[in-house]
């Protein structure tokens, strides 16, 4: 159950913040011991492998840190398959046609050909590019990474060209996950002007309720059955927002 | 005491031939006499049907150094007292000669002579070396390697404590054949000089010759120490004389270039390593030079080293191989002289085996196994891949990966796309996803980075 105070909006419970934190760490671990194995000529990738122990080390601490991911990424499909099966989940991260308008509404924004940013709900089309990028890119990663581990299984039903090809997969997926997490997401998380120095929804699972109306304001006005006005520049005014309107209801996810 | 003697001895000898080389080298009036007779073709037949010609040359004797002691001297009789004798042969009769050289000349001063006499009285005598009428001091008669051949161009046998024995006759067209040309026969034959021939005993033949051979390393001593962390000088070591020494390869009088003729220079491994070197000879490599005179394969030493030869079985020599291959497959020079491609080093370095070879080399893993290019293209038995030999090689081929994967079945050795970088036509599945990739990850990248920037530029509009 959300509970809002003055200032902050809880958005997500501990379960979720352990699941990133959790997701986060066997990435990093994922991408020191993977990416060193792409890159060998390089001497930091020879400093990582080296500071393992060894190249099967490190190839043994990568396979179960993507055991690790897997089991993440599988419990997550099924937790949220329950939970939106169940109705204790809303199923906020369906992708609809909104998002895409919403691409186009904000780049037309940025360019400054229309006034008004897109208005998100719980999730924007930014957010659930990255959430979909995880879910897919880790079952792709997880398929691909289990056939490189054992080509001779694979072999038996498959021709064996599938295994250079899970090759390909896994290390042009990884560098595609590894530039858009370091680019997208990490500025989005921490330098991005309107979180700098420090997105910290991810730690505390609380965003600030000017934030909240700013960027997720249609969830906002359906949390708490308010209708926010529009201002003129585009930014959501929140001191707008009357005390009384604020703690009129109690939301619900 | 002996220092006084020899200069005395000096000085009588200059005196001599001084005063004989003003006299005109004249002749005895009884030497004349002698001549008389013995200047005229006559020959004496000895008992075993050999003859000897009896005409003396008189200016040979007039050149010699005993022209002054006359011809009763040696022979004991003069013409007034000639008797008849008979010999069983020309042997016996120059050995029996020859007993006169000993009344004044001391054999015993001299190791050699002494054990040459003493040994073999009627087989060897002074003047087999020496010469009879011409006779002359044996530093006059050569210089060089000469000096030693005087008597070592001789049937001389030399006798091993085994009982063996060997002619130590040495054949000068062979010295001057070898690339030690140049050298002296003391330069390798240390404890010999023209004053000094020790007498020397060996249990056996390969007692002598290793011995013989610690001396090559008084000049290639950089040779002889990387022998040191060979596997031939290893079993030396332990005991086993088989094992090959310097001269086993190099060869000994007769020495060559190891390097001009790669094909005898393979067959001296031969000697010893004949099961591998027959493999070898069917071998792309070992065909190649032997049918076709080809010399850019490699040869023995070229994989194992000639002279630090630390043996196959180490994992250094492992885990090298790919270096070893490399050294003539990654060299374009020699490759396309056979429409071979040099990227089968690259193609095997980027790839699972050749990466984690890599890494096991530098971090000292070396006794960790992993594929290297002998491992499927096979050691001595190396096949072309082209054309025919491509179906040989993939036939062995599962069996090759399963000594490493039990597992393997049929498709298993595909999964190796070969040493191709993947193209369209030879692994399209693969060459379409990097393809993909290589569009779509900088499109998002780019993507992303205009966002951001956007983004960025709004916010600063904005305030």
């Amino acid at each position: 159950m959300y509970t809002a105070n003055r200032e902050y909006i809880r958005r997500f419970g501990p379960a979720r913040l352990v699941e990133h934190w959790l997701n986060a760490g066997t990435f990093i671990l994922l991408v020191i011991t993977g990416l060193a194995q792409k890159f060998h000529e390089y001497d930091i990738s020879q400093w990582v492998i080296m500071t393992f122990g060894g190249i099967d080390t490190t190839r043994l601490v990568h396979r179960y840190s993507g055991i690790a991911l897997t089991i993440l990424t599988a419990q997550h499909i099924l937790v949220a398959s329950f939970g939106i099966l169940f109705r204790k989940w809303q199923p906020s991260m369906v992708i609809h046609m909104k998002d895409f308008r919403d691409a186009i509404d904000n780049l037309r924004y940025y360019l400054g050909l229309s006034d008004q940013p897109a208005r998100c709900d719980r999730f924007d089309y930014k957010q659930k590019f990255e959430y979909w990028g995880v879910v897919v890119g880790g079952i792709l990663m997880a398929v691909t990474g289990l056939a490189l581990w054992f080509p001779t299984v694979v072999t038996r039903l498959l021709p064996g060209q599938f295994i250079p090809a899970a090759k390909a997969l896994h290390t042009n997926e990884a560098l595609l996950a590894f530039l858009v997490i370091v680019t997208w997401h990490i500025y989005n998380a921490i330098f991005s002007p309107e979180v700098l120095p420090l997105d910290t929804v991810i730690f505390t699972g609380k965003i600030s309720r000017e934030r909240m109306i700013h960027e997720h304001p249609l969830e906002y006005e359906r949390l708490y059955g308010v209708t926010l006005p529009r201002h003129p520049e585009g930014h959501e005014d929140p001191t707008e927002v009357s005390s009384a309107q604020r703690h009129s209801t109690t939301p619900t996810p | 005491m002996t220092a006084r003697k020899s200069y005395l001895g000096v000085f009588v000898v200059l005196v001599i031939l001084l005063s004989s080389s003003f006299s005109g080298a004249k002749l005895t009036e009884a030497d004349q006499t002698c001549l008389g007779c013995h200047e005229m073709e006559q020959t004496m037949k000895f008992g075993n049907g050999e003859t000897l010609s009896l005409k003396v040359n008189p200016q040979e004797v007039e050149k010699s150094v005993h022209r002054i002691i006359g011809c009763s001297a040696c022979h004991g009789f003069t013409a007034d007292n000639h008797p008849q004798r008979s010999y069983k042969s020309r042997k016996e009769f120059s050995s029996l000669s020859a007993r006169k050289c000993t009344q004044c000349h001391d054999a015993k001063e001299s190791n050699i002579h002494e054990k040459l006499i003493n040994e073999s009285a009627t087989k060897t005598a002074c003047t087999d070396c020496h010469g009879a009428h011409a006779v002359k001091r044996v530093r006059e008669l050569s210089k060089g390697n000469q000096y030693c051949l005087t008597c070592h161009n001789k049937e001389l046998d030399v006798h091993y404590k085994d009982g063996y024995k060997e002619k130590t006759m040495v054949n000068e067209a062979v010295l001057n054949n070898s690339v030690h040309k140049n050298l002296s026969c003391v330069d390798c034959h240390v404890r010999v000089s023209s004053e000094d021939h020790p007498i020397r005993e060996f249990q056996n033949k390969r007692d002598f010759s290793m011995v013989m051979a610690e001396n090559c390393r008084r000049c290639h001593f950089d040779k002889y120490s990387r022998t040191l962390e060979g596997i031939h000088f290893k079993l030396l070591t332990q005991g086993n004389a088989k094992a090959p020494i310097c001269s086993d390869c190099h060869g000994t009088h007769a020495i060559a270039s190891a390097r001009k003729d790669k094909l005898a220079n393979a067959q001296k491994c031969e000697q010893c390593h004949k099961d591998i070197y027959a493999i070898y000879a069917k071998s792309v490599h070992g065909a190649a030079l032997i049918n076709e005179n080809i010399e850019d394969v490699p040869i023995c030493s070229d994989c194992h080293k000639a002279h630090d030869n630390a043996g196959p079985h180490t994992a250094n020599f492992r885990i090298s191989v790919p270096q070893t291959c490399a050294s003539c497959h990654a060299k374009k020079e020699i490759m396309q002289k056979y429409g071979l491609s040099t990227k089968v080093i690259d193609t095997y370095l980027q790839d699972f085996h050749g990466v984690t070879m890599k890494f096991y080399k530098q971090y000292g893993q070396t006794e960790k196994q992993i594929a290297v290019c002998i491992d499927c293209h096979g050691v001595h038995d190396i096949v072309r891949v082209k054309n025919q030999g491509a179906a040989v090689v993939k036939q062995h081929l599962l069996k090759r990966c399963q000594k490493c994967h039990a597992d393997a079945t049929a498709n298993f050795p595909d999964s190796w796309v070969s040493h191709y970088e993947p193209d369209f036509k030879k692994a399209s599945l693969v060459f379409l996803i990097d393809l993909g990739y290589k569009i779509f990850i900088p499109f998002m990248i780019i993507g992303l980075l205009l966002q951001i920037v956007l983004h960025l530029w709004r916010y600063a509009v904005n305030r």
